[in-house]
């Protein structure tokens, strides 16, 4: 009874106002509307965390380019993926797409991808940037970076991740929540590479040095460090360039006061990750999908992200944008990424144990 | 209960088309929060850091509550008998102004104070706990303040009269006679700011704190354990119907606490100059830190921002949901109040089972009627969450979370009808539908009309729920606001989190300038 009394009320109301578009076709019942979104149309459902107005840019070219429009429903990951998860096989998404590979792999383990290979991904996406069944598919990345204020740091001090959990940083780290994904992704890396021991070991280093409880986005770890709260911290690369190119001359005072390195040159390369996305499991619209996320690696696309936003292409033959090329190249960290996934609960437990809120 | 319990009660309850209404309307109401509360029982606790989690976060929660609630109390009922009893330069300007900062969420609250605070542009570092239990006492004052002024606009103008003429000092008057008389009023409104502190996420997240509310996220999406953010969940349901029993209990002796029904101007001081200066200054100082200073800092990041952003559909978005979402509420809470005034003790359940999801976040009552949708599609009731079947989800996640702020208004618009009306309009044969249209639904309107104010804004405000459950390509300012915020692009998110302030103000402020109307007898 509630639902037919919404879905009038809805009806009238939308049709009261100029907004309506396929996805709320008025008055119909609720199987005749999930049947008639279609309309004959091409267009595939995209649940996705990212949150870009890149992608909406990007989106707009696949239409223009395939005559496929991309419906998209952002989100967090996770409630993404209990959505799917309660929809089960009549779910609406085609395809899931999110920042962070722990995430995807999370809905790999959930059964929610379908395993997807096609000769254009497996040559374009390298191989330790996408999934080894082929559930999903990299198509940015992005590193995970140490910074530093300029006045108090020289850059060799902060070379390696390691670096931070030394008596010389005593009192001079902060450091975002580690329930941020990737601040789990970090550690669930580590614990691929040197083992849950190491892991803790070094957690609980970095913490030890905190200069306060962690807190704020990873911007707010730049402005920290910035302000002299501490004299180093950890972040992803490209908050800290889109603060450079900030529209405000606060962010880029800011952002003058402290310096980057890429850690841990000399050793395992820098941590990074992945924006990637696969083809749910049961999706209605398999083929558009792949076709989709083909086009995510395809030259135009590729070429097109690099300048808009401040990640790394995925392929490597692609220019970043100029300021990320001036960076330099460098050595990325090698592991599978499905790491990121399997050891992202150890590596919560592992903080929660440390201290390291 | 049986219903035996209560045979002397004049008006026992009986099968009626209104009860089945409300209960109906109960039942719609609680069930996403008795969902979650039944997974939680059934979840088996393996996780051992579930136990560490729930205490963390009840310790955090508990300080927000005790340290922000206290504030929130203080300014707001000092605020209340500033302008209800006292008579200084712009009185009558704060008397509605001073309930703006209602109109500002929380979580924009604080990615503004954040902001300012890095840049220096905060007069005083706002972060850490303190920073967040600073920004809801600012920004939830207006509940007490609201509720507070109410209470004080209520009082026999005798018996502060008398006290003044025993030559009482007005301090004296406020702690020996007004304070007492009002103290259900402030702290039905305080459990009203301790559920809003409760169930925030979004500043609590963002200054890195953990709570109940951080938890539940926390074990669901760093550990992977929806189970145990199930339970940490059920434990902030068991805290809410704290709240709600501390705040049924105090408008309860609210009805006979001194209140008159017959109307004469109230006694107003009038303050000396350096009185007056401290009022004023108390009162700016209070709008100022609540809603004009971190909006303006928001104003001034989305001037810096030139693009022009595809605001205005968001906006009719978020205008055309909070008005369905809002009728749909009222409509649910308007039944459940009804029945509870009529029905005895209890009636009074469903008061409580629909108030459940008012201190649980958001995110957790979706996900609630997302386990219920997907107990029905496994059943094989219904299909995919199409257009049609998320919004019904939606709208119903909007009525089990915001349902006790409507039921709330009505109950105590329905408390000034005597029981003797309802009951000489049955001795007359009054039906119950009849009684219903012609003497609650005439005598609730004002009531009711005060209940949709406030279900607009908090479903204005609403992010959660909205973010899992709303369709494809459909984003409403809260949405951006956050969508941006999320990712770290407060320039971005500024504009829409200003355009979320602006369109609650206007009901905000209709709502605070009709409050003075509310008192018997009064007319302007």
């Amino acid at each position: 009874m509630l639902l037919r009394n919404v879905r009038n009320i809805f009806s009238e109301a939308a049709l009261s106002f100029p907004l309506s578009r396929r996805g709320l076709v008025l008055g119909a019942s609720a199987t005749a509307l999930s049947a008639c979104v279609g309309g004959g149309d091409k267009f595939i459902n995209v649940y996705t965390a990212r949150h870009y107005d890149a992608d909406r840019a990007l989106y707009a070219a696949f239409q223009e380019a395939t005559g496929i429009e991309i419906r998209a429903l952002t989100g967090s990951a996770e409630q993404l993926l209990e959505r799917m998860k309660a929809e089960g096989d009549q779910t609406e998404a085609d395809v899931f797409i999110s920042a962070d590979a722990g995430n995807l792999w999370k809905v790999k383990d959930a059964g929610l991808f379908q395993n997807v290979t096609t000769p254009t991904l497996q040559e374009k996406v390298p191989e330790h940037l996408r999934d080894p069944d082929g559930a999903f598919w990299g198509f940015t990345k992005r590193a995970r970076i140490i910074v530093y204020r300029k006045d108090a740091v020289r850059p060799e001090e902060v070379a390696t991740m390691d670096a931070l959990g030394t008596a010389r940083f005593r009192s001079q780290i902060v450091m975002r929540s580690s329930s941020n994904v990737y601040q789990l992704s970090t550690l669930a890396a580590r614990i691929e590479r040197l083992g849950a021991e190491n892991a803790r070991a070094w957690a609980a280093a970095v913490r030890g040095n905190f200069a306060h409880d962690p807190q704020g986005s990873d911007t707010d770890q730049i402005k920290a460090v910035a302000a002299g709260e501490a004299q180093a911290s950890v972040c992803n690369h490209y908050y800290y360039f889109r603060m450079v190119r900030s529209e405000d001359p606060a962010d880029r005072a800011v952002v003058e006061k402290v310096g980057f390195v890429f850690p841990d040159q000399a050793g395992a390369g820098t941590h990074i990750n992945i924006s990637g996305g696969g083809v749910t499991a049961h999706a209605k619209r398999r083929d558009l999908g792949v076709q989709f996320l083909e086009y995510l690696v395809s030259d135009e696309a590729q070429t097109m992200l690099a300048p808009l936003n401040t990640e790394f292409p995925i392929r490597p033959e692609i220019a970043p944008a100029p300021d990320l090329a001036a960076a330099g190249a460098f050595k990325e960290e090698n592991i599978p990424l499905d790491a990121l996934g399997r050891h992202q609960a150890e590596a919560a437990r592992i903080f929660e144990e440390v201290g390291w809120s | 209960m049986s219903l035996a319990a209560t045979p002397s009660r004049t008006n026992a309850p009986r099968l009626d088309g209104v009860a089945i209404a409300a209960g109906l309307a109960t039942l719609i109401c609680a069930a996403p929060a008795i969902a979650v509360l039944a997974l939680a029982l059934t979840q088996n606790a393996h996780a051992e850091f579930g136990a560490a989690l729930i205490a963390n976060g009840a310790i955090g929660t508990m300080t927000l509550v005790l340290a922000g609630g206290a504030g929130a109390v203080v300014f707001g009922a000092v605020a209340a008998w500033l302008v209800t009893l006292c008579n200084f330069p712009g009185r009558s300007i704060f008397e509605w102004a001073l309930a703006i900062p209602l109109a500002a969420p929380s979580y924009i609250l604080a990615y503004a104070y954040a902001s300012m605070t890095w840049a220096g542009g905060s007069p005083i570092p706002v972060n850490g706990v303190w920073g967040a239990a600073f920004i809801y006492a600012v920004g939830l004052y207006p509940y007490v303040y609201l509720a507070a002024r109410a209470a004080f606009a209520s009082q026999s103008a005798c018996a502060l009269e008398a006290a003044r003429m025993l030559g009482a000092s007005p301090l004296r008057v406020f702690w020996r006679v007004a304070l007492p008389l009002a103290r259900p009023g402030i702290a039905a409104g305080a459990a009203l700011a301790c559920m809003e502190i409760a169930a925030d996420y979004g500043a609590a997240q963002h200054f890195g704190l953990t709570t109940l509310s951080t938890a539940v996220f926390r074990a669901w999406y760093a550990h992977g354990e929806p189970g145990v953010a199930l339970q940490i969940s059920g434990v902030l349901l068991v805290a809410a119907m704290l709240f709600l029993f501390i705040e049924r209990s105090a408008r309860g002796r609210a009805s006979y606490a001194g209140g008159s029904s017959r109307w004469r101007p109230l006694p107003r001081y009038t303050l000396n100059v350096a009185a007056s200066m401290l009022a004023v200054g108390f009162c700016v100082a209070l709008i100022l830190f609540g809603a004009l200073l971190p909006l303006l800092w928001l104003a001034r990041l989305a001037v810096l921002h030139a693009d022009v952003q595809d605001i205005a559909r968001p906006f009719m978005n978020s205008i055309v949901f909070s008005t369905i979402g809002t009728i749909v509420t009222l409509a649910l809470a308007a039944a459940i109040a009804v029945a509870a005034r009529r029905a005895s003790s209890w009636g009074k359940t469903p008061l409580f089972a629909a108030g459940m999801g008012y201190a649980a976040p958001g995110a957790v009552i979706a996900l609630g009627a997302l386990s219920l949708f997907g107990l029905a599609r496994e059943a094989g009731w219904v299909s995919g969450l199409g257009a049609g079947l998320s919004l019904a989800a939606l709208f119903w996640t909007y009525a089990a979370r915001f349902s006790a702020a409507g039921v709330g208004p009505i109950d105590a618009g329905l408390a000034r009808l005597s029981k003797g009306l309802d009951a000489s309009a049955r001795t007359l044969g009054a039906g119950s539908w009849r009684r219903f249209a012609a003497i609650d639904l005439p005598i609730a309107a004002p009531s009711l009309a005060a209940a949709a104010l406030i279900l607009f804004v908090e479903i204005l405000k609403e992010l959660p729920a909205t973010l899992i459950l709303r369709p494809f390509n459909f984003d409403t300012l809260a949405i951006k606001a956050y969508s941006y915020a999320s990712d770290e692009r407060l320039l971005d998110a500024a504009a829409p989190s200003l355009l979320v302030f602006l369109a609650g103000l206007a009901p905000i402020i209709i709502l605070a300038r009709n409050i003075e109307r509310g008192r018997a007898g009064a007319h302007s």
